[in-house]
């Protein structure tokens, strides 16, 4: 769909999880099969899981892989289509309107009469609803984009379920309708990934024109990983005590459980301190980091020493 | 389309995932590009394209192993002798060539045939079986075999009746192979029928019957009614904005006109949007149907903007930010344990639970307000305080009691009912799902 290179960096599977992991992020096979397929089948991917799992950071990195441009929207409640798609350059056109009307007089000059000098200026139709006088929004720029783009739409739970319907035009068909234009085809088509937190239930019908993934929060083994690629200066033993630890506290019955950008964070924080292992007066100092509600914090602790002796042992294995 | 893919499809139908025909032809397409060969691949690739929530992709990982898996013939261990040449010459039909040869491929082979001869994909209900595994043997030549059998009989020398023997033991073990084979894939393509009638059936069994395991059911199809009432009456709401010229309204605005009719008005209906206090009965003798009330109670909450909740028991709590803070389980065992909310799990007292209402919340009640009493009214021989209930009706648009017994009951031993009966707009018996849907619909 864009270009052979880009072709060749989704030849396979394997491929595309080589290429991210250089690109620092860890897909596993599940993702990569589910890249594959998008890129492919020219189809958007409709992304859900828990909050700070990596979503966003996936069309992020899919663009630095590529090569090519990130388009980002931010959905929200309100959002509509002169936001999200186009507006029209009120104060240009006005400006021009004004600048212009000596020339406008011309034009006119020599008509007889309203209907006549209406007529004349006919002839010039719509110079000011022309694309020079468009000012394109996220989603036009990526129809727009020669190179083709990485178009993420994020959140969309989040926008209403008018702005959703109106999504669906763009991602079946890859085109818009402007009513004083016309219709605008993608030049390339983009890469289109939509994250959702599942705050609401997405509608049958965008569903069915996504691929759905679903990105859990990691096992043990892949946090590991993660951990590994994002902190590289983390020693062995402190790495496997601090995923050990933070999969324990996901277990809790937690307002908001860790999810892996805040481990990562953990992580930056006990080297900063430097740390090479952990204790359970360094846990309680920086729980902060981890946990964002005061009666998370208070659980945490009622079980801190456990959970640190567990997470020791485990290292030590 | 392929026929693998086609039969995946409809058993993923017939197991709940709802496919639309665009879907099937992705799928086709991503077939096309990863190829069966590798099996995990192909199921994280079909799992993208077909199964679109948590929920869905959990049944479809179920579902695909079922349809996926091996469905050879069991080996049987001890009828390894050798079968001899002469033996299978003595036989004529193909059947019982293969079962005296041993053939399992074969055989499996023949029976996948017959069953695709016979349709077995448009198996549903579970009494088909029989006719189905009947339908397979005889497409196997199950009919030449007892052929086979008769003659070898009649024959009746050492040699022949071994073979027969043998044949008998043979049928045996097809039969039981078919049975499987048969179980199977009544498991994949049937439960589309029986979901719907257990849909149903869940709609109109009493609230209190219902075990804990049919509670996901039932959340969505409380769900889904939620959502359709609330469909209907936004789009009643839209068109009463549409009004006639209100000419009085016209004629006095356009006086600072001069006259000139230039600033003209339309008549408009108001916007009543649905405006509710929900109070609940928590107590033991409601426990069954309580969990139901308060599962109805909690999708209501989400759909309505104006909704407040309480429930009673000894004492009368509000219980409107538990609903918003938890999801929807948590919640429940939250309220019905009443751990941190500060109510009493005592004896039921209506009474008391009028005099707190009146005490902090009568403000909540205009005449603009819905109240929805849900309670079986057993009072415990207290103090009903009636007087209360009028005030309520009195200062509410609508007052609906749904009480959780049948008519019948009503007033009977310590039941309060017949005493608060006349204060009430509407009262109903309300043990069913319908019950309940037909007495929203009267209430936005």
């Amino acid at each position: 769909m864009m270009n052979s290179l880009c072709d060749m960096k989704f030849a396979s599977i394997e491929e595309i999880q080589q290429g991210f992991k250089n690109a620092q992020y860890i897909c596993n096979r599940k993702i990569a099969t589910t890249l594959y397929l998008a890129y492919h089948l020219g189809k958007p991917i409709l992304v859900e899981g828990p909050a700070g799992v990596g979503k966003t950071e996936l069309a992020k990195t899919a663009a630095v892989y590529l090569d090519i441009s990130l388009i980002r929207m931010q959905c929200y409640e309100g959002l509509d289509e002169s936001k999200a798609l186009y507006e029209w350059k009120y104060g240009k056109q006005l400006l021009y309107t004004q600048m212009l009307k000596d020339k406008l007089n011309d034009v006119v000059k020599g008509a007889d009469g309203l209907s006549e000098s209406i007529d004349k200026l006919h002839q010039y139709n719509d110079i000011f609803f022309s694309e020079s006088f468009l000012e394109p929004r996220p989603l036009l720029k990526a129809l727009h984009e020669k190179e083709g783009a990485v178009l993420l739409v994020d959140e969309i739970d989040k926008s209403d379920h008018e702005f959703e319907a109106f999504l669906l035009e763009i991602l079946s068909d890859f085109q818009v309708s402007i009513p004083e234009i016309g219709t605008i085809e993608a030049e390339v088509i983009p890469f289109v990934f939509l994250t959702s937190n599942n705050t609401r239930e997405l509608s049958e019908a965008l569903k069915r024109r996504c691929l759905h993934l679903f990105i859990p929060l990691p096992d043990p083994k892949l946090e590991r990983e993660i951990i590994q690629i994002r902190v590289p200066s983390i020693s062995e033993i402190l790495k496997v005590q601090l995923v050990s630890f933070v999969q324990q506290l996901r277990e809790l019955d937690l307002k908001k459980v860790p999810s892996i950008s805040e481990t990562v964070d953990w992580a930056r924080v006990l080297l900063l301190l430097h740390a090479d292992r952990l204790s359970s007066d360094l846990i309680s100092e920086t729980l902060h980091v981890l946990l964002k509600f005061e009666e998370d914090i208070k659980v945490a602790e009622e079980n801190l020493y456990d959970m640190t002796k567990l997470a020791i042992k485990e290292a030590a294995v | 389309m392929d026929q693998i893919l086609s039969d995946f499809i409809l058993a993923l139908r017939s197991s709940g995932i709802r496919i639309s025909i665009p879907e099937s032809i992705d799928a086709m397409d991503t077939v096309k590009l990863t190829g069966y060969y590798d099996r995990e691949v192909l199921k994280d690739s079909l799992a993208a394209v077909l199964a679109k929530s948590l929920f869905e992709k959990e049944i479809f990982e179920e579902c695909f192993e079922n349809f996926f898996s091996f469905d050879a013939f069991s080996e049987e261990g001890e009828d390894s002798s050798e079968p001899m040449e002469t033996e299978i010459s003595e036989v004529d039909s193909s059947l019982s060539q293969m079962i005296l040869s041993g053939d399992t491929g074969g055989l499996a082979a023949s029976m996948r045939e017959a069953a695709q001869e016979v349709n077995i994909t448009g198996i549903q209900f579970f009494t088909q079986k029989g006719l189905y595994i009947h339908r397979i043997l005889r497409h196997m030549g199950i009919a030449e075999l007892r052929q086979d059998m008769r003659r070898l009989y009649k024959e009746d020398t050492p040699s022949s009746r071994k073979i027969a023997l043998k044949l008998e033991e043979g049928l045996d073990y097809l039969f039981e192979n078919v049975k499987d084979f048969v179980e199977k894939q009544f498991s994949l393509y049937s439960p589309s029928v029986t979901e719907k009638l257990l849909e149903d059936y869940l709609k109109n069994v009493k609230l209190s019957n219902l075990e804990q395991r049919d509670f996901h059911r039932m959340h969505n199809i409380i769900q889904k009614m939620v959502k359709r009432l609330n469909d209907i009456h936004s789009r009643r709401r839209k068109k009463y904005k549409r009004g006639q010229l209100d000419f009085r309204k016209t004629l006095r605005n356009n006086i600072t006109y001069q006259g000139l009719l230039f600033d003209i008005q339309w008549k408009k209906k108001k916007v009543d949007r649905p405006d509710i206090i929900a109070i609940c009965d928590v107590s033991r003798s409601v426990e069954a149907v309580a969990r139901f009330l308060l599962l109805f109670l909690y999708s209501l909450n989400k759909a309505l903007a104006r909704i407040r909740t309480f429930i009673f028991c000894s004492n009368l709590i509000e219980v409107t930010h538990v609903f918003n803070e938890y999801p929807v389980e948590e919640a429940l065992v939250k309220l019905k344990s009443g751990v941190g909310l500060g109510i009493v799990l005592g004896r039921t007292d209506y009474g008391q639970a009028f005099r707190d209402l009146k005490e902090d919340w009568f403000h909540l009640i205009t005449n603009k307000t819905s109240v929805l009493i849900l309670g079986d009214a057993r009072n415990n021989f207290g103090d009903p305080e009636t007087g209360i209930l009028k005030s309520i009706q009195e200062r509410s648009k609508r007052l609906v009691w749904l009480n959780s017994e049948p008519r019948s009951f009503w007033g009977v031993g310590d039941s309060e009912m017949k005493k608060y009966l006349p204060y009430c707009h509407l009262a109903r018996e309300c043990n069913t799902v319908t019950h309940l849907e037909r007495v929203v619909d009267s209430l936005l």
